[in-house]
């Protein structure tokens, strides 16, 4: 079977030039805990930012007076939006009540009041993806033509900030990621394409016996995939002793990086990544073989 | 069966081989013979298309090699056992492995790969040097590895491109015998060699060539 063979023969070569490989891996390991330290920053950025949605919430205020059928019709309307996720009806009483509490000692200001001048309102919470500047927009517009509703205010700002937020750590994370991944390709390109070179009287000889492009080539491949795996396995060692380091040595200083969490996907991830780049740089680097 | 019909191969404006045609039958012995440069060693490369031949048509073993597609070319190399004239050893691979490469490259299982290396290194007296790596050995000694290398794999056709240029009389002559029983199980076997006594007395059809073209056929 050529599989073992493969195994054994990129074994040997691994161990032949080791320095080399030992160069490789290391740069694959320090190109890795880039991407681990990238990711692990916007996990946690991530993990923050995700929630910031969920606290926005658009202000509907009602005509004065409306009766009740018109406001439950109101309130009804809105909770068929499939836009909507929450739908709180705050009644002229109740937004004195919180006005009240958030005036706390300066309330006083309130005393020489006869009636309530607070209308009654609706808190309308938007569904996660329709945080945007634009779609928080369009929702104000549509909710504005429903009968009974006199205004609607939200921070479209905010919204348009959160939805910015999200979008720019999206396009960091891939713009980190496919560099460094081109990266890992080129260090075991490189060291594939030399130990390829290396070994063309061997090449020529497996030719001349019969050996099929892929009885030469899985060699290699797999070579480049241990490169790729063991740079993983590295990276990951240098992240976790940096995580470690920041969690426990840093937190003392800055007492918020103890809430940041180590995404344990990463230990998998990383060496998965690491032999899948490995076996690409290396198929580039064997190219086409001619028999 | 090996048939050479109007076979020409030309480097740049230099005819190598000139309007060949041979026809060996299956299950045939025979020598190639020349002066150096004669171009034995390119019409045995043009077997296993190492090169291509420039005119002409060559069959191996009902294998026409003009129309063959590139991905079948590792197959008809398996089906031909080849002994090159500097040996082509894998230096990282000791005498045995050198050997097994020839069984591993078809696929033959790793026991069955064993036993066959085994039997072919004692076919070549080098049972004793398995372990040992080509870069330690005798040019005669490599020579032998080269041979059990060919061999091993029992193949349709053995070509030998001057097996015996480092072996002493004795032992080419040993080889010569090799080869000849290989031969007596059905084997097609082409050598190609510039000492005449290594077909001497043997009776089988020796081709001659010089400056490329065939001048002439007798029998050894």
């Amino acid at each position: 079977m050529a599989m073992p063979y493969s195994f054994k023969s990129a074994l040997q070569s691994l161990c032949r030039e080791k320095w080399i490989n030992i160069l490789s891996i290391f740069t694959v390991a320090s190109s890795l805990l880039i991407v681990t330290l990238t990711v692990f920053f916007l996990y946690n950025v991530e993990l923050v930012t995700s929630h910031l949605p969920e606290r926005f919430s658009m202000m509907i205020y009602l005509k004065d007076n409306l009766p009740r059928e018109d406001t439950q019709n109101v309130i009804n309307m809105l909770q068929k939006r499939a836009d909507v996720s929450k739908v709180r009806y705050i009644s002229k009483s109740d937004a004195l009540k919180e006005l009240k509490q958030t005036l706390k000692d300066t309330n006083y200001i309130l005393e020489g009041l006869d009636d309530n001048p607070l209308a009654s309102s609706i808190e309308l919470r938007l569904k996660k993806d329709f945080v945007t500047g634009a779609t928080a927009a369009r929702i104000a517009e549509e909710v504005k033509k429903i009968p009974g509703i006199d205004s609607v205010f939200y921070g479209e700002k905010i919204a348009e900030a959160i939805h910015l937020l999200k979008r720019s750590v999206e396009n960091i994370s891939l713009i980190i990621f496919l560099t460094i991944s081109l990266g890992v390709i080129f260090v075991t390109y490189s060291t594939v394409k030399i130990l390829f070179y290396r070994k063309n009287e061997e090449i020529e000889i497996l030719k001349l016996l019969g050996a099929t492009g892929s009885f030469i080539r899985m060699p290699f491949l797999i070579e480049g995939g241990i490169i790729g795996l063991m740079g993983g396995a590295l990276g990951i060692v240098g992240a976790f002793i940096f995580y470690i380091a920041v969690t426990y040595r840093l937190s003392m200083v800055i007492p918020v990086l103890k809430t940041l969490v180590f995404p344990l996907e990463i230990l998998i991830a990383l060496p998965v990544i690491g032999i899948i780049l490995g076996i690409i740089g290396s198929a580039i680097a064997i190219g086409r073989l001619r028999l | 069966m090996i048939a050479f019909q109007n076979v020409s191969k030309y480097y740049d404006l230099h005819t190598v081989l000139r309007n060949i045609n041979i026809t060996i039958q299956k299950g045939e012995m025979a020598f190639l013979t020349g002066p150096s440069g004669a171009g034995k060693s390119t019409l045995l490369r043009l077997m296993y298309m190492a090169e291509l031949a420039d005119e002409g048509n060559i069959i191996i073993e009902d294998l026409d090699l003009a129309s063959l597609k590139m991905s079948r070319i590792p197959f008809l190399r398996r089906s031909i056992g080849v002994v090159f004239q500097d040996f082509k050893l894998i230096k990282n691979l000791n005498v045995f492995n050198n050997v097994a490469l020839a069984l591993r490259i078809r696929g033959v299982v790793e026991r069955e790969a064993r036993n066959l290396t085994s039997e072919a290194l004692k076919k070549v007296n080098l049972r004793h040097l398995a372990d040992s790596y080509p870069q330690s050995l005798s040019g005669g000694e490599q020579q032998r590895v080269a041979i059990a290398r060919a061999i091993v794999a029992d193949p349709l056709v053995i070509l030998a491109d001057e097996p015996t240029g480092n072996l002493d009389p004795g032992t080419a002559l040993d080889i010569i015998k090799l080869f000849r029983d290989l031969n007596l199980q059905g084997t097609t076997v082409l050598i190609a060699t510039h000492n005449r006594e290594l077909f001497r007395g043997t009776g089988k059809r020796v081709f001659k060539l010089d400056g490329g073209t065939l001048s002439g056929e007798e029998v050894g």
